[in-house]
């Protein structure tokens, strides 16, 4: 019996792959993957969460939270209005709007569950008449009308929770940190979706409304300048581009032949100005 | 935006200082396996030559090597598609040879020239912390036997 | 190519030892798979998933161990050990080593 030890050749155990060619695989193959995940899940979970009664939304919000300060000129004067545009959308009689104004300095207003919307003083201080502030609670009626809110909430949990499992079985937290990331941004286009929705709902109110698209434009360029100079591109923003809504509603009046001249606005209430720094003074004495 | 910056920084730096750690590592590899060719190792357990056989001794080798940043990243993506782990392949290749290189420069220091029943032990050291992972610790032994006057 | 766990086969001489041959092998599942270990881990039982992973990397770690007996000339080996280990989190690695010996 003999003893040796001859040379293995090298590489079988080893692949032969080069490791960049793997990673660039790897890394457009799971960004793919991801994105097209994170779509399909959003999609199935938006169809669902359109499912579920609106009295359950209803329900969800508890009662104690909502019973704001007595109410004063502006809140009735919104609540005016916000009937009007309810009528005018034809919202069923199962999903009552609530209108809150806030008095506080921050430029926005949103929509959330059980139809409840709240509009703050720091956009209605900045917008220029009555058509403007009807495209914003337009809008944001618009958003309970399709049920966005609602449907935000299970897109969220679903792909939240799809995300969180996949990164819980990867090694590494930079990766970890890629794939939620991608994910995020990937449901974002849900959410711009969902703008460009209602920012079409809130024209088609206005026409009803007032016959034109006037002033609905004036909105966006009152956004555009609270945003400042700083642009985030539109893939990592929850909202289209302000200048391609602006660009929509152009598009939008001259399909409709509607004029968009500022001369047939209609203009805010006299006393507006007056109850906007009314609630503002008031609290001051506090 | 920083996040991206470090890893790329991170990846850069674990492609261009492992991949450049690989190849000398294979290299000096390569040159001990050559010179140490004369001492087989055989996982048989009976020696069955000669039997002048003496000075049996049990001898060892072991080392601890880390895989790269880059490595690791490919890897933790493989984890989620699924199908071979090739960046992986290289570090337990790499550590089982050097152990049981090491394992054969102890039995050339006594003069051995086979070593009889090597067993190769792996584990993780890593195993356990949280999901961080990227190194093996491979140990190899067995029993060096001078059978030749 | 014979492949035992035993080193003395009862009708067969050894002609010549080759020295240590060694195949390995590391892989993953997909992440569906993990995701359904995870759930699995509730009730208890085979993780289907994971044993196939491990049939996976054993045939392939058996199969590198082969080619590298055939790659010095050997007809058999002798002697095979298997050893697992978790380089990585979801990933299996196997480890087939034995003794390439060309047998009468």
């Amino acid at each position: 019996m003999k003893y040796s030890n001859p040379q293995i050749p090298e590489g079988i155990n080893t692949s032969e792959q080069h490791p960049l060619k793997e990673f660039f695989m790897l890394t457009t193959g799971v960004l793919v993957l991801i994105v097209a995940a994170v779509l399909l899940l959003g999609f199935f979970a938006d169809k669902l969460a359109h499912h579920i009664p609106f009295e359950v939304e209803l329900n969800i919000v508890s009662k104690e939270l909502l019973d704001g300060p007595e109410p004063g000129p502006m809140q009735s004067y919104l609540e005016g209005l916000t009937e009007r545009i309810v009528s005018a959308q034809g919202l069923s009689q199962e999903m009552p709007i609530t209108v809150h104004y806030v008095d506080d300095d921050t430029v926005n207003a949103f929509a959330t569950l059980g139809g409840h919307i709240y509009m703050f003083r720091g956009l209605l201080e900045k917008l220029p008449n009555e058509n403007a502030l009807a495209m914003v609670l337009a809008h944001e009626i618009a958003h309970v009308k399709h049920r966005h809110p609602i449907r935000s909430l299970g897109r969220g949990i679903t792909i939240g929770l799809a995300l969180s499992m996949v990164s819980g079985t990867l090694g590494d937290m930079m990766a970890n940190q890629i794939v939620s990331n991608t994910g995020m941004v990937t449901s974002l286009t849900f959410s711009r979706d969902q703008e460009r929705e209602s920012d079409k709902t809130a024209l088609e109110t206005l026409m009803v409304l007032y016959g034109n698209v006037v002033g609905a434009d004036q909105l966006f360029v009152v956004l555009q300048n609270a945003e400042g100079t700083m642009k985030v591109p539109e893939f990592f923003s929850t909202h289209p581009l302000s200048e391609k809504r602006i660009q929509h509603i152009h598009a939008f009046g001259r399909e409709l032949s509607a004029s968009t001249t500022t001369q047939q606005a209609t203009p805010l209430p006299l006393d507006f100005a007056d109850w906007l720094s009314l609630e503002t003074t008031e609290k001051e004495h506090e | 935006m920083i996040d991206l910056i470090i890893l790329v920084t991170l990846l850069a730096l674990g492609y261009g200082f492992g991949s450049y750690a690989e190849s000398r590592h294979y290299k000096s590899i390569i040159a001990r396996e050559n010179r140490l060719r004369h001492i087989p190792a055989v996982t048989s357990r009976f020696p069955q030559m000669n039997n002048n056989s003496r000075d049996a001794e049990l001898v060892s080798g072991s080392v601890v090597i880390s895989v790269d940043y880059f490595k690791r990243f490919i890897a933790a993506l493989r984890n989620l598609v699924g199908g071979r782990v090739t960046s992986y392949e290289s570090l337990v290749d790499r550590a089982r040879r050097e152990a049981i290189l090491r394992m054969k420069a102890q039995a050339e220091q006594l003069n051995a020239d086979i070593v009889f029943n090597v067993k190769l032990e792996t584990s993780s050291i890593h195993k356990g912390r949280g999901n961080s992972i990227g190194s093996v610790e491979v140990l190899a032994y067995g029993t060096a036997l001078k059978t030749q006057q | 190519m014979l492949v035992t766990n035993i080193e003395i086969l009862p009708d067969k001489r050894i002609v010549e030892h080759l020295g240590l041959v060694q195949g390995s092998s590391v892989r993953a599942k997909h992440v569906g798979r993990d995701i359904m270990a995870g759930l699995k881990n509730i009730f208890g039982g085979e993780l289907k998933g994971y044993t196939e992973l491990l049939q996976e990397s054993r045939a392939e770690a058996m199969e590198r161990m082969i080619e590298q007996a055939e790659a010095v000339g050997a007809n058999a080996v002798l002697n095979v050990r298997f050893s697992t280990s978790s380089v990585a989190a979801g990933a299996a690695e196997l480890f087939a080593y034995g003794t390439a010996v060309v047998l009468e």
